[in-house]
């Protein structure tokens, strides 16, 4: 059982097929609002809605620099944090299959009852 | 800076009685039978201190040159019924993550024991860890994302 209360978060953010664009755009590199509403049958309000959804999920950032605001992606480092978990996991996963050798080794001959 | 919390649980059956489970934990010499790293590596420091306030250490460097160092506290122990302890894992000296480890010994008819192990940690990276991972590409992590969202274990990082 694993349980990530930031993967239901950013799970829910990539439910909408407008958001996965905007997510897949950012990951060729960083824009401005304007240029990922663009292609986006969208208004600006809109896109700027979804942005703050996919920021909220820590997975997308953004920067104001004078009047352009512009956003990357920020997952790189949630993703990374994943893989060290799933690691943890099997590690003790695999300590234990070791600690069941040891157990059947060190067994008593007669059974103590 | 990020950080995330996650939990999780491995239960095991194990094939001796809650006071063998428990002497396998409790002296080094037993522990060090079976808690080990599966390759070859090189072992720099190695602590146990198995008592209540006591501390253990692993610190050992691995045959790719990464060096892992585990520094664990004994925070509670009963005999044959659990042991909790908090431990930090730091890799090449950054500090990833710091870890609740509770672990409960449950005696099963037939001379059985289920081990519940619960582990309740906060994991960081700092800013370079960050920078580091973008230069993997982005593509790359956002394959990863979604494996892991659709339950698929994620590929292993280079």
């Amino acid at each position: 059982m694993l349980q990530y209360q930031p993967l239901d978060v950013a799970f829910q953010a990539l439910s909408d097929p407008g958001r996965r664009a905007m997510v897949e755009r950012l990951s060729q590199g960083p824009a401005s609002v304007s240029e990922l509403a663009r292609p986006l049958p969208m208004t600006l309000s809109a896109v700027v809605q979804h942005l703050q959804v996919l920021e909220a999920a820590g997975l997308v950032k953004s920067q104001k620099v004078g009047r352009v605001r512009t956003c990357s992606l920020e997952i790189g480092a949630i993703a990374r944090i994943e893989g060290w978990i799933a690691e943890r996991r099997r590690f003790w996963d695999q300590q234990y299959d070791q600690l069941e050798a040891y157990l059947a080794e060190t067994a008593p001959q007669e059974p103590d009852r | 800076m990020t950080l995330i919390n996650a939990t999780f649980t491995i239960e095991r059956m194990l094939a001796a009685p809650p006071g063998r489970v428990f002497a396998a934990y409790s002296s080094l010499e037993a522990k060090m039978a079976w808690f080990k790293a599966p390759a070859d590596i090189e072992t720099l420091d190695r602590d146990f201190d198995f008592r209540v306030g006591g501390k253990e250490r692993f610190h050992a460097r691995w045959p790719d040159g990464k060096v892992t160092d585990f520094q664990a506290a004994y925070h509670d122990i009963v005999e044959n019924e659990r042991i909790v302890l908090v431990y930090d894992m730091f890799q090449n000296d950054e500090k990833l993550s710091v870890s609740l480890q509770t672990l409960e010994f449950r005696a099963v008819e037939g001379e059985k024991t289920r081990l519940i192990h619960t582990e309740q940690g906060s994991y960081f990276t700092g800013g370079a860890e960050a920078v580091k991972g973008r230069e993997h590409g982005t593509t790359w992590h956002v394959d990863n994302l979604v494996a892991l969202i659709e339950g698929r274990q994620a590929r292993a990082f280079a």
